[in-house]
């Protein structure tokens, strides 16, 4: 009995050193995710539960068994002070610095494709701004519920949300969408870091595909610049979320321009004044969109009616 | 039995680090049960969490106009499942590891959702999507051409309609290196209003019907290494969208013209107008990031899309009607016409950003829009009801085009820890054109030019951990613009201040102003518009279990531009202003110490009141407790208050009531 139980200490100890072997051996400086545990353990259980975690097992970005460590840096002098000096700590540094941290492990991703573009990046906003790192919500770093984007959004974001509490407005209120429905806070190739649908298309075309066309008779407004021409697309005091009070007005600023231009005027040229028997004294000519019913094009007729 | 005992106690040591000397142990690896580190999901979580409401709403009914409070809030009375977010998980990871819901607002609302995703950890990720919105429009005085002589009578552009939207995609291998997904996007409306059937002399409000669906497929691959990533996907979808104007035989619609034209009364006895367009599109892209060196990154993108779409229309019409041009009087028109139209559009961008010095930035990047659209129709009009019945047809082509281009150059300089300079410049160029042809009328100078160099410039300054300012401004001076109203010679400013008084205590105070001339002769435009914001959360130390959130702001609008009056060409004026005040608030308090009871009460609500070209008022308080009744049951209860009143429009004000009470059930 005594030989079978050395036997089996023998293996065990054999399967130990083998074990222990094949753990990589942590680089000088570096304390460990466990150890990081000990004083912070609040963190690390929070941490274990979110996509993050992966990095301590997965070798594929090098930081298995000091997962802390991948964003906070080595942590062996911090574990022997207990200075908060001497730890890295990506939400108090500056927004570039804390970047460079995350994009160590992202910048190469699909998401990151229009990050020199976005006003985020130009305005140091940092990645920590908007991603709990240590996250385990349901759906990764930050929070998906509809709500809880708007209210990320909108404490930055202050004058923008005032928008939405006019009278028109996209439903971001009543938590029907949330501002990422429109925009990508990661930067975009079209204004204003909205989004894009079927590639290149303005990303108001997922939900509003009926006026994506291409309409054999275009409204040349909307595609040289886009609803915002003539929609305030947040939220409005006016009818259809309309930059005027009146639809008249929404059409004559820009649909003033004589027939023959002097060279003078081709600077901004297009929008030819609307013919003669337009009398604006009648009723009837006051609200363009009854007749020019396809004002956002027309599959059928060149001025718009039908 | 003890040598199996030893080498299972042996086993979960043998997986521990080797001790550091440093290091003190970690207490609690060896007691409790190492998470799975190939999952993020511990096994010891709950299988299901989260809630589900289910309620029950009145309306004490709608004061003032119904309309204009189905167009603003549409919420009615009823059953709902107002909201529900739960996860499932599963401990065996078989098929999946996780079910993540969530609903909102399900029964006949107007803004009904639901999210399903379905996870196993570098297997899957699914996501499902699915929204149904109600559109309703129908404001008394919108598009109302006899508001001013007949009041009320009938919105001529108005929509009762539902609008629903799917999506689902499937990532495979989440996590790996090469990771395929696909994807599939449903949006489809349907419904009725009204519009106007046009003629020449007269409109007619006419009723419809519509119906259109777009389906989208894509998919492709993404290669993401440390180096370098790559995506390429590709995708196309197919587009309908039908629509019918109607008007039954046995009516007479005298339409907006009640005066003779010509001695002749001007009406529509019956109408079938029907739109057929079926459409169909496919769609590339290509998207790539890579380090070339430690400092320098790139990345470029190319996206291609080319949808096209095919019409049918008909229109088949009698009544009394007229040809203007040629005082000709029929009462009879079959009007048919086939169209075509494509639209490739090409977008290319490409950026790089450069590190030469630890402290510097510079960033550059380049974009260009290239969009075509190319129409032609065939149409044949037959007029009836006169001898003889004139035919006439026509061929007509159109083209639209735009160049849009951009470069900008942006370099960033960390002053310190604490301070950031950021400045650039920004080219705009491009050019655009929109001409039909054969020319009808006068010809048009329906072409343009944009130039536009734009000066950029920003700080970062955190001036403690408590306080952080941020400031950007821009200014702009443009050679050519498309729009008699777009940007032209204009200034951004933008400024927020961030302020933590305390840990309990926040402050931002915002301010952003655009002003924009057009000095040109004939246009004139004078633009001004600025905002400025505070918002403030605080939860007070002396009343730990109450959060206080609120929120103001101030806005003004000022345009002023002139237009040339249509029938003599004189000069006119349109003059926009909206002054506005916003405020939100909202009060939170959990009520531990009450009745042996713990409820969490909520009040709040926002308002909105402008004055200038269109005041308004637009309130929306509202109150709610929710109250545990039982282990996993609680019991709430909500008001709202919806009130809505405008100056000039009097008859579109409204106000409503609305009481919901329910359960939340929770896990």
């Amino acid at each position: 009995m005594r030989n079978i139980d050395l036997i089996v200490f023998c293996a065990a100890a054999f399967l130990a050193v083998g074990v222990a072997s094949a753990q990589p051996a942590l680089p000088k400086g570096y304390a460990g995710s466990e150890i990081c545990q000990t004083c912070h353990e609040d963190i690390y259980n929070n941490f274990v539960k979110s996509p993050h975690w992966a990095i301590d097992s997965n070798g594929v970005h090098g930081f298995q068994g000091r997962s802390c460590e991948g964003c906070h840096g080595p942590a062996q002098t911090h574990t022997e002070s207990g200075s908060a000096e001497d730890i890295r700590n990506p939400g108090k540094i500056s927004s570039g610095a804390a970047d460079k941290v995350c994009l160590e492990c992202h910048l190469n991703q699909q998401t990151h494709i229009g990050r020199l573009t976005s006003s985020h990046m130009k305005d140091a906003v940092s990645c920590t701004a908007c991603h709990k790192v240590h996250s385990a919500e349901p759906g990764g770093l930050v929070d998906r519920r509809p709500a809880s984007i708007n209210k990320q959004c909108g404490s930055c974001h202050n004058n923008v949300w005032s928008q939405f509490q006019k009278p028109y407005h996209h439903r971001l209120p009543e938590e029907a969408m949330s501002c990422v429905d429109c925009h990508n806070p990661h930067g975009s190739v079209r204004p204003s870091m909205t989004q894009t649908f079927a590639a290149n298309d303005a990303g108001c075309l997922k939900c509003h595909g009926d006026k994506r066309g291409p309409f054999t008779f275009e409204h040349a407004a909307l595609r040289y610049e886009g609803c915002g021409a003539c929609h305030e697309t947040h939220g409005s005091a006016n009818p259809r979320m309309l930059t005027r009070q009146e639809v008249r007005y929404v059409c004559l600023e820009c649909h003033a321009n004589l027939p023959f231009p002097p060279s003078q005027t081709t600077k901004a040229s297009i929008g030819v004044v609307p013919p003669s028997f337009h009398d604006l004294l009648s009723a009837r000519y006051r609200n363009c969109t009854v007749c020019h019913q396809k004002i956002h094009g027309s599959y059928v007729d060149r001025n718009l009616l039908r | 039995m003890r040598a199996f005992c030893i080498l299972a106690a042996a086993i979960p040591l043998l997986a521990q680090e080797p001790a550091k000397d440093q290091a003190p142990p970690a207490p609690a690896t060896a007691s409790a049960p190492a998470p799975d580190a190939s999952s993020p999901v511990p096994a010891t979580e709950q299988r299901f969490t989260g809630y589900i409401d289910l309620g029950y709403r009145w309306q004490t009914g709608v004061g003032g106009s119904l309309d204009t409070y189905r167009s603003i809030v549409n919420l009615g009375a009823g059953p709902k499942l107002l909201g529900a977010d739960f996860s499932i998980v599963n401990p065996r990871h078989h098929l999946y590891d996780r079910i993540d819901v969530r609903a909102q607002s399900w029964g006949d609302e107007p803004s009904e959702s639901l999210h399903v995703e379905v996870r196993k950890l570098k297997l899957y990720d699914f996501n499902a999507d699915y929204r149904d919105f109600a559109y309703f429009n129908y404001l008394p005085s919108y598009a109302d051409p006899l508001l001013s002589s007949n009041g009320l009578i009938l919105n001529e552009q108005s929509f009762d309609t539902r609008r629903r939207i799917g999506t689902f995609s499937l990532d495979l291998l989440p996590q790996s290196w090469v990771v395929p997904y696909v994807a599939y996007e449903h949006d489809g409306g349907s419904g009725t209003g009204a519009t106007a059937f046009v003629s020449d002399g007269d409109e007619f409000p006419v009723p419809y019907t519509m119906f259109d669906r777009m389906e989208l497929y894509r998919g492709g691959v993404r290669i993401e290494r440390k180096k370098f990533h790559v995506t390429l996907e590709a995708g196309g979808n197919t587009f309908g969208n039908n629509q019918q104007l109607y008007q039954s035989t046995g009516q007479t619609n005298y339409g907006n013209v009640l005066t003779p034209y010509l001695g002749q009364d001007l009406h529509l006895n019956n109408l079938i107008g029907s739109y057929g367009i079926t459409g169909s599109s496919v769609y590339g892209k290509g998207l790539v990031t890579a380090n070339l060196t430690s400092d320098i990154d790139v990345y470029g993108q190319f996206l291609y899309s080319e949808p096209k779409t095919d019409t049918s229309y008909s229109q088949y019409n009698t009544g009394n009607f007229v040809l203007q041009n040629q005082l000709l009087f029929y009462t009879g028109q079959q009007f048919l016409l086939a169209a075509a139209a494509t639209n490739p559009h090409v977008t290319g961008s490409a950026g790089v950003e450069i590190r030469p010095f630890r402290r510097v930035r510079i960033v550059e990047d380049w974009m260009t829009d290239r969009l075509h659209v190319a129409g032609a129709s065939n149409s044949s009009n037959l007029l009836t009801g006169h001898t003889p019945a004139t035919q006439i047809n026509a061929g007509l082509l159109s083209s639209i085009y735009t160049n849009y281009n951009q470069n900008e150059v942006h370099v960033f300089f960390e002053l310190s820890k604490k301070f950031t300079l950021h400045g650039g410049y920004r080219y705009v160029w491009g050019n655009a054109n929109n001409v039909v042809l054969p020319p009808s009328g006068l010809p048009t100078p329906d072409k343009g030019d944009l130039r536009r160099n734009v000066a950029l410039g920003g700080i970062t300054f955190r001036a403690s951990q408590k306080l952080l300012l941020t400031g950007d401004v821009e200014g702009a001076a443009s050679g050519g613009v498309y729009f008699r109203t777009s940007l032209y010679d204009y200034q951004k400013v933008r400024a927020q201040a961030r302020y933590q008084a305390m840990d309990s205590l926040s402050f931002t105070v915002d301010f952003n102003l655009l002003n924009n001339q057009n000095p040109l002769p004939g246009v004139k435009y004078d633009f001004l518009a600025h905002q400025e914001s505070l918002s403030m959360m605080w939860s007070p130390r002396f009343a730990k279990n109450w959060t206080i959130q609120g929120s103001y702001s101030r806005s003004s609008v000022y345009s002023n531009i002139s237009y040339l009056e249509p029938e003599f060409l004189t000069a006119g004026q349109s003059l926009y202003r909206d002054d506005a005040h916003s405020a939100t608030a909202l009060i939170t308090g959990n009520l531990k110490h009450y009745f042996g009871l713990a409820p969490t009460v909520t009040a709040g609500g926002s308002l909105f009141i402008s004055s200038g070209s269109r005041p308004t008022e637009y309130f929306q308080p509202f109150a709610k407790f929710m109250l545990p009744v039982y282990k996993h049951v609680e019991w709430f209860g909500e008001w709202t208050y919806y009130g809505y009143g405008e100056a000039f429009y009097l008859y579109e004000g409204f106000r409503s009531h609305l009481v919901t009470t329910g359960v939340r059930l929770t896990r």
